[in-house]
């Protein structure tokens, strides 16, 4: 087991070694125009000023706040409505059609509806971010539910348990697998969402760092722009798969 | 030709615990079950007193788990009605515990073997400080008092089926339905088991319905033996065991009365299986 991990571990960095390589390569074979496309050592530089200047640093915990509040919103909004519509059969039967139907329309279509309710505000990149990360963990919840061993249902009436102690007991815990997925999804989409928001509503954060780097073709802050936002999408998913593996351990004995 | 039968008589196993002219604990009357055309239970009548042990045997697929499924309120008769203490059995109930045949399904397997029979003792309301004494107790008993910590997937097939009787145990109910319970057993735990379960059955004077496929069991376990028959299910015979209790694995077995019996199953139910 150990042995293995730290192969993965070791062919993961190889390969973003290798990775590096080739896009030094293919700068240094001046293929693309560095004026567009800067070198991993540029990027390297504007990355190291921009966190020691301060000003990249900010605008990162910007970004992230603005992520994990939508995402925090969306999970509890998700979860709860999810769990609502999903302990009632007929709940389930009448809702879920219509919101799979609207569940592809894309969030940035929302932007504007925001815009049109709460300008360019804070708040509305926030809503925006809330909504499109609202979907997978509303969805999973109530198929969670869906797919609750039918068995556990009947322990439950036989035990005589409330409604709620159902939800909690029995529901939650049976759809975590599933939910706990739609978390790691949904925050990916709180990421895009704060970016995509920033940048339109113009509010501070990486977002609009980004487009005002590549506004002034400084290519160099804009790559380092987009590494950290990699990495912040990176360290949140491998936060949340830890968390993932602590709660499922019974999952883990399962296999 | 089914067969009801009115029993007046006082378990061995209820003494004193009602008078001879009680009403039962349930009763069964005329009951059918139908899933669309195909009638799965013709015609079922039957009065259980309380602190009686009733064994069903009867081929597969001759409706055992139904019948069991409409004591515990978890399936409608078509037709007849269900009783338990002259009331309608109209759902679940708490009073009724039923051990599910599928074991492996009926587990929440994200609990541990203590947290499985915790939520029978949380679903009625057992305060906090007194759960871990009742749940220890309870799987000791059960052979299960080195594994509290476990999860299902941990346990074999036998372990988790007595952990389905434990969490029934815990429920404390006036009925217990066991499905196939020691179906995944050796035959020393099952014996085991057996002389656990006739105890427990004993000193909380619970009324038990029992399904199994093994003649010896039932004998060893029941008051009364119910044979059914398919297609549809309904009562060929039902057969009354007047053996002596408290039971014991190599006494019972050796009398008389008991290789008579088995004789005489064995007969009844011959014909069922060719
Ligand atoms: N939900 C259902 N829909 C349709 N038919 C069903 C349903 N449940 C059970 N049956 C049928 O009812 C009959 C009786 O099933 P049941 O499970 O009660 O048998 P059983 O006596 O418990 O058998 P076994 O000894 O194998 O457990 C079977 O023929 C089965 O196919
Ligand atoms: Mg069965």
């Amino acid at each position: 087991m150990k042995n293995f991990s730290l192969r993965k571990l070791l062919l993961g960095c190889a390969t973003l070694v290798l990775f590096i390589l080739v896009w030094k390569l293919v700068t240094d074979a001046k293929l693309i125009s560095p004026i567009f496309f800067p070198g991993p050592e540029r990027t390297y530089a504007a990355l190291e000023k921009g966190l020691s200047g301060g000003a990249l640093l900010t605008q990162t915990l910007e970004t992230v706040q603005r992520m994990l509040l939508g995402w925090l919103l969306a999970s509890f909004v998700g979860v709860f409505l999810g769990s609502l519509v999903g302990i009632s059969k007929r709940a389930r039967a009448f809702i879920a059609p219509t919101l799979e139907l609207l569940r592809p329309l894309p969030a940035s279509a929302m932007i504007p509806i925001a815009i049109a309710f709460l300008g360019f505000s804070d708040n509305m990149v926030l809503v925006v971010i809330a909504f499109g990360a609202l979907w997978p963990m509303l969805l999973a919840t109530i198929h969670g539910f869906a797919a609750m061993e039918p068995r556990l249902y009947e322990v439950s009436a036989v035990l005589g348990l409330s409604r709620g102690q159902v939800i909690w007991k029995l529901a939650l815990p049976s759809a975590m697998p599933m939910i706990l997925a739609s978390l790691r999804l949904g925050l990916t989409i709180s990421l895009i969402l704060a970016v995509v928001g920033e940048m339109l509503a113009s509010r501070a954060g990486l977002g609009q760092s980004i487009l005002a780097a590549s506004r002034s073709f400084r290519s160099a802050d804009l790559f380092a722009g987009i590494v950290i936002l990699g990495a912040v999408g990176l360290v949140g998913s491998r936060l949340l798969s830890f968390g993932e593996r602590r709660l499922l351990r019974w999952q883990a004995v399962n296999r | 030709m089914p067969v009801t039968q009115l029993s007046t008589r006082l378990p061995h196993g209820a003494a004193g615990s009602a008078p001879a002219a009680s009403q039962p604990r349930i009763r069964i009357r005329d009951v059918t079950l139908s899933y669309g055309p195909l009638q799965i239970i013709g015609g079922v009548s039957l009065d259980i007193v309380p602190g009686e042990t009733i064994c069903i045997i009867g081929p597969s697929g001759c409706g055992k788990t139904t019948l069991l499924r409409m004591l515990a309120g978890l399936a409608q008769p078509t037709s007849g009605s269900v009783e338990l203490d002259g009331a309608v059995i109209g759902g679940p109930n708490r009073s009724v515990a039923i051990v599910f045949q599928d074991y492996g399904k009926a587990l929440l397997p994200w609990r541990t073997a203590a947290g499985n029979v915790s939520l029978a003792l949380e679903a009625r309301a057992c305060p906090r400080a007194e759960r871990p004494a009742i749940i220890r107790e309870l799987l000791e008993k059960i052979g299960l008092g080195r594994h509290t910590e476990k999860y299902p997937a941990e346990m074999s097939g036998g372990m988790q089926q007595r952990l389905q009787i434990a969490r029934c145990l815990a429920q404390e109910p006036k009925v217990l339905l066991m499905d196939e319970p020691f179906g995944a057993l050796d035959a020393m735990t099952r014996q085991a088991l057996q002389d656990e379960v006739l105890g427990l059955v004993a000193t909380t004077g619970a009324t038990m319905v029992f399904v199994t496929h093994d003649l010896e069991e039932a004998i060893y376990l029941g008051d009364r033996i119910v044979c059914l028959q398919p297609n549809p299910g309904r009562v060929g015979r039902i057969v009354d065991v007047r053996l002596a209790r408290p039971r014991d694995q190599l006494l019972t077995r050796e009398d008389p009365e008991f290789l008579r019996l088995r004789r005489e199953l064995y007969d009844l139910i011959k014909d069922d299986h060719q």
